[in-house]
């Protein structure tokens, strides 16, 4: 565990360094960039509301990537169910207008079934033709995001009259999700929902099944797990989770649907389990820590003029050294360890052959 | 009449990059290497074409610098997957991710600009008319008179099936994936060979990326490779990677991209007839997952 987060620590070390030297071929200050980065992520109260408010999105499509990768089914449609959950949500919210207790829960009840349907088709394909999930959910993610295009393009069914810009009108006041202190709901419903499916996942035996059939499917079968049954519910949590961060965008932030709501998260979720390790602990980390990335990002280009999409360039190269670091690294460590176990060992000898 | 053609002119149009991406993924497909760094490749073409293209003022440097960059994204891959051993899979997405984070920050670095580059002094590849062909009727129309990457297109699905087939490096590429150990104990290293397919993946969507910034438009667009990286893999995946199989399969999706574009032009909304290339990889699937069930159960 040390030694993880050790490697961990090390990866973003060495991005730092890279993304530093970039800077400085450039012909800027690197200090000065990464600086106006924390400073504006996690300055104060409010910049630190505001990233965990980022954040939500970003750890909840991580949770579920993670959550289906270390499960087994390749479920690479996040930024489709993101989008269905979304639009689930929007939906929901334009047609019904009750208060507030009541509103919330259920437009998040939508926005979870939305990610859940959309991940349910590909699941059903799956399961009564034996597509490949991987190659379907990416083709529905597509899909996805035309349809909902077409939903708000100007003069489409669900777009705002008048509007000039592709969007949908906004949802009834029930359902925005408001502030405590400086800090929004969502963070908390965001919290429950990562503590939810850590508790299931590591304390439950269904969860202790798909960890079994993520390492290794012929055991969990041979072992009387329903494979199949869990396959198809891991991919309807998984979904369930990527439209709660639509639904939740849309809840927290412009209250409608807005064209391109999700280009700047889904991807980031299978991102986010890719660093991660697919570990659930590791996703809610890597998530804030990019949020806060993000979120210093625009910040910094006010600071220092350095282009917000520096950051895409930066958790790339993050995502390519902490992958390669953690075996490289570990196996370093391993090695070091070792030597250090025999080095005594070596001493006493020594001494015997003195004496 | 008309129509037929102009459906014909569509299908090569959108068949084009998917095919180059595809032929190259086939070199890494038999190589057994699970390549999913084709989106990345094909992006990072386009954009590097027009970068050429932009600075040189010529077509041609505009098609080496696509090659360059692509091979660029080859090389990074073959430095993380295989010289460190990293999961393949997570290397791919993480290049993707690299190779979509890159261009965008060049986007806005070089040119000051965010979502799409145009400019008058980017010189698209030419078209080709054929001496005889270009006179026959109809025919003339279809086969003369393409983009150049088209006929490279073409060219390429012999000169791989070729290569695939017919060449002791064919072999070899074809034992690195069926039976890594076998390759190894007969003096060649399936590492090499792994390198060598890569790199000619490299090449082949660095051609297809430059078809898409230089071929019909003259203009590099952010996330321009719209996931024709990923229908490039489903149509590899698909037909086990033969070349033929795939310019069959990705002729298919073009058609439907043609397809889609003509029910435009009858009033259907733009976003219904941009799903088709997507639809047709799901039928592709299914089809193809029905088959498999059939012969499963005719072997029991």
């Amino acid at each position: 565990m040390r030694q993880k987060l050790f490697a961990a620590l090390a990866s973003i070390g060495i991005a730092l360094g890279m993304g530093a030297l970039i800077l400085l071929l450039e012909g800027r200050q690197p200090f000065e960039v990464y600086g106006a980065l924390v400073a504006l992520s996690l300055g104060d109260a409010d910049k630190l509301a505001v990233t965990l408010k980022n954040a939500v999105p970003l750890v909840l499509t991580g949770l579920s990537a993670s959550l289906a990768f270390a499960s087994g089914p390749v479920n690479l449609g996040q930024p489709g169910q993101f989008l269905m959950g979304a639009l689930a949500a929007t939906l929901v919210g334009l047609s019904i207008d009750l208060p507030a207790p009541l509103m919330a829960p259920l437009l998040m009840g939508a926005a979870l079934a939305g990610g859940a349907l959309w991940a349910g088709v590909a699941a059903l394909l799956r399961h009564a033709f034996n597509m490949s999930e991987f190659i379907v959910t990416l083709m529905l993610n597509s899909i996805a995001d035309l349809f909902t295009a077409w939903l708000i393009t100007i003069g489409g069914p669900l777009a705002e009259a008048g509007a000039l810009s592709p969007r949908s009108p906004a949802i009834a006041s029930g359902g925005r999700l408001g502030d405590i202190g400086a800090f929004n709901i969502s963070i908390v419903v965001m919290a429950l929902a990562a503590g939810a499916i850590g508790y299931v996942f590591h304390r439950t035996r269904p969860g202790y099944e798909w960890r079994m059939a993520g390492q290794n499917t012929l055991f969990a079968r041979l072992g009387g797990c329903p494979v199949n049954r869990n396959f198809f519910i891991v991919m309807l949590l998984s979904g369930a989770l990527a439209g709660l961060a639509g639904g939740l965008l849309v809840m927290a932030g412009p209250y409608r649907f807005i064209r391109g709501i999700g280009a700047n998260y889904a991807w980031d979720g299978v991102m986010i389990a890719v660093v991660a390790n697919s570990a659930l602990g590791a996703t809610v980390g890597y998530g804030l820590f990019f949020a806060a990335l993000q979120t210093g990002a625009l910040g910094m280009e006010l600071l220092t003029a350095v282009p917000s999409e520096f950051i895409q360039v930066l958790q790339a190269v993050i995502v390519l050294v902490s992958v390669a670091g953690r075996g490289y690294l570990s196996a370093l460590l391993d090695r070091l360890a070792l030597r250090r176990l025999t080095r005594p060992s070596l001493d006493t000898r020594a001494d015997t052959a003195r004496r | 009449m008309r129509i037929a053609i102009g459906l014909l002119n569509g299908m090569l149009a959108g068949a084009t990059p998917v095919l180059l991406a595809a032929l190259g993924g086939a070199f890494t497909f038999y190589a057994g290497v699970f390549n999913i760094a084709m989106e990345g490749m094909l992006l990072v073409g386009a954009f590097c074409a027009a970068l050429g293209s932009f600075f040189s003022g010529s077509w041609v440097v505009g098609v080496v610098c696509a090659i360059a960059g692509a091979l660029g994204l080859s090389l990074l891959f073959i430095l993380f997957a295989i010289v460190l051993k990293t999961d393949e899979f997570v290397t791919g997405i993480a290049l993707n991710l690299f190779a979509a984070g890159a261009t965008t920050y060049l986007l806005r670095q070089l040119f000051g600009v965010r979502g799409a580059f145009t400019d008058a002094g980017i010189q698209a590849i030419p078209r080709v008319d054929i001496p005889i062909v270009a006179q026959a009727p109809l025919v003339g129309e279809v086969f003369s008179g393409q983009n150049l990457i088209v006929y490279v297109a073409a060219l390429a699905v012999l000169g791989c099936a070729w290569l695939i087939f017919r060449t002791p490096f064919g072999l070899r590429l074809r034992a690195a994936g069926y039976n890594a150990p076998s390759l190894e104990s007969s003096g060649v290293r399936p590492a090499h060979v792994r390198v060598a397919a890569l790199l000619l993946c490299g090449v082949l969507c660095g051609l297809g990326g430059a078809f898409l910034s230089l071929g019909y438009v003259r203009l590099f667009a952010e996330g321009m490779s719209a996931g024709r990286g990923w229908i490039a893999l489903a149509a590899v995946i698909l037909v086990n990677g033969n070349p033929w199989g795939i310019a069959l399969i990705t002729l298919l999706f073009g058609l439907a991209d043609g397809m889609g574009l003509f029910a435009q032009g009858v009033g259907v909304p733009a976003q219904f007839t941009g799903m088709a290339p997507y639809i047709a990889t799901l039928i592709a699937l299914f089809v193809y997952a029905r088959r498999k069930q059939g012969q499963r159960v005719g072997q029991a």
